[in-house]
């Protein structure tokens, strides 16, 4: 375990490099409110509540899923696999003597500790500098499962990228995959709009998946809503952890001798 | 000039052969688009399910909205997209070198020598999305409207083009641009959500004059639908011409300034 957290510590440190990506990821992130400030307001013109939320909880909405989904970086892991799998650069975490599961994990855990903690002081500073009252739950035992969901979350997403940069070892080229894949995560996740102005038959299905779980779920849980779920929610995103855990330790067993350090 | 289009036809043979070497990669700009336009309209489709109208345009002019937002990013992906976006990585090791000693205008050849018509497809999917939303709002087409939306359709794709280029250009003067890249990337993002008709004051000079996004697909929908003044014509003439003008501007004496890798 130390050495993961040594992992993630080297990694958190190497954050501090580069300053002004994070500063440009708190400006997008203030963008990003914004643009759903001007769009809702719109929107909201002669209207109270729109799918069961008012203005204020929709706003609230989009700042927590906002932040979440800076938040979450695992699309990096992915990347990196695919890059060093092809180029031949992968042996150096085969030769160390961690899991590379563990160490993707560690090394996006270091990550999101420093950009969670950016990402949590601008929050809070634009809500005070735009006047925006956060709609938020008075529940300690909703707040705790949202903060468990949000943990989950994470690290169902670092699974996820780990797992299909695994599979450059099986296809080779997956780039492709990789940005459809983007695509659709932001929709699914909630982070483009609330999955609650989705058909109810669509969010019905989406429960049996992970992603409601990710930037959906919690950021409800936030707001006051959907209280209900929230320990369906830990049950099945923890069922989903496991199931990936297991098959990326599967996977990369059968097809880590398909690599021969020389890159493909 | 003649022999300009002899070099891009040339140009765009070579290029083809080099994409057929590559089958799957012939694709990957439709697959990726496509999911990318499947998302905006399941949005859409999800935000104004719940909203009547959103300044006087109904669904089916939302609708048009967004597939020519869709059809302008197909004929820019087609066209010079690839090219453009590789500008950057040029600059920073030194490749624009083989560019800039050529007997062809550079800027031409970057434009143009990464046509792809993987995006192709996405054209067909666009002309079907405006399609449904003419048949949802209901409206008579007039020739009038269709020959003033596609012209607008061809201005409003070189507005597009001078933006990607004047960001790109900025690789000239910093290390990276990837900064850039992601709020042009928010700013689209925006755009495509919001019809340019909505934004009023402060966001509306930002998103009409500054960053232009916001008339990119807005202006060929108030041609279609014949909502569009004189004025706003005028307007999105103007606004195109100065765009391009600044743009020629900023590469030219970015390329004066280039140093090659050192830069």
């Amino acid at each position: 375990m130390k050495k993961y957290l040594e992992i993630a510590r080297a990694y958190m440190k190497a954050q501090l490099i580069w300053r002004s990506d994070t500063f440009v990821d708190v400006i997008l992130a203030v963008a990003k409110i914004l643009f759903a400030w001007i769009l809702w307001s719109i929107l909201f013109e002669g209207k109270e509540q729109i799918a069961g939320l008012g203005f204020q909880a929709m706003i609230s909405y989009y700042i927590i899923s906002s932040y979440l989904f800076q938040m979450e970086k695992s699309a990096e892991i992915s990347q990196q696999m695919t890059g060093m799998l092809r180029n031949g650069t992968f042996s150096k975490y085969m030769v160390i003597p961690v899991q590379t599961q563990g160490y993707f994990v560690a090394m996006e855990a270091g990550k999101i500790a420093f950009s969670a903690g950016i990402g949590l002081f601008a929050a809070f500073l634009w809500f005070y500098l735009f006047r925006i009252p956060l709609v938020h739950t008075a529940n300690g035992k909703i707040l705790l499962c949202g903060i468990i969901m949000v943990v989950l979350g994470l690290v169902f997403m670092a699974e996820l990228n780990y797992f299909l940069g695994i599979l450059t070892l099986k296809f080779e080229e997956i780039s492709t995959f990789l940005m459809i894949k983007d695509n659709f995560a932001a929709f699914v996740t909630g982070a483009v709009i609330p999955l609650v102005l989705l058909p109810e038959w669509i969010t019905e299905g989406m429960r049996f998946l992970p992603f409601y779980y990710v930037t959906y779920l919690p950021s409800m849980l936030f707001i006051g809503e959907c209280e209900d779920e929230a320990i369906t929610g830990l049950i099945v995103l923890s069922v989903w952890c496991i199931v990936f855990i297991v098959l990326n330790q599967v996977t990369y067993e059968h097809y880590r001798i398909k690599y021969d350090g020389a890159g493909i | 000039m003649k022999n300009n289009f002899k070099f891009l036809s040339e140009l765009i043979k070579l290029r083809l052969s080099h994409i057929m070497t590559f089958r799957l990669g012939f694709f990957c700009p439709f697959f990726i688009n496509t999911s990318y336009f499947l998302v905006q309209l399941f949005a859409f489709e999800a935000i104004y399910g719940h909203v009547d109208n959103i300044r006087g345009w109904g669904h089916g002019e939302i609708l048009i909205f967004i597939g020519t937002f869709s059809l302008i990013d197909a004929l820019n992906m087609t066209i010079c997209f690839f090219g453009v976006i590789s500008i950057p990585e040029k600059i920073q090791t030194g490749e624009l070198d083989l560019y800039l000693t050529k007997p062809v205008n550079p800027l031409l050849r970057i434009t143009f020598e990464k046509v792809n018509p993987g995006s192709i497809p996405l054209l067909i999917f666009s002309a079907c999305i405006i399609a449904y939303g003419v048949r949802e709002s209901g409206m008579s087409l007039s020739y009038s409207n269709i020959i003033g939306y596609l012209l607008m359709v061809m201005l409003m794709t070189i507005l597009y083009y001078d933006m990607e280029l004047l960001i790109r250009c900025f690789a000239f003067f910093v290390f990276s641009v990837n900064n850039l890249v992601k709020i042009e990337n928010t700013a689209i993002d925006l755009c495509l959500k919001i019809p340019g008709i909505a934004f009023s004051g402060i966001y509306k000079f930002i998103f009409y004059c500054v960053l232009p996004y916001g008339v990119i697909a807005t202006l060929p929908t108030q041609v279609f639908i014949g909502a569009l003044s004189a004025k706003g014509l005028m307007f999105g003439v103007v606004i195109v011409c100065v765009f391009t003008l600044l743009a020629l501007s900023f590469w030219t004496y970015g390329v004066h300034r280039y140093e090659s890798a050192s830069s």
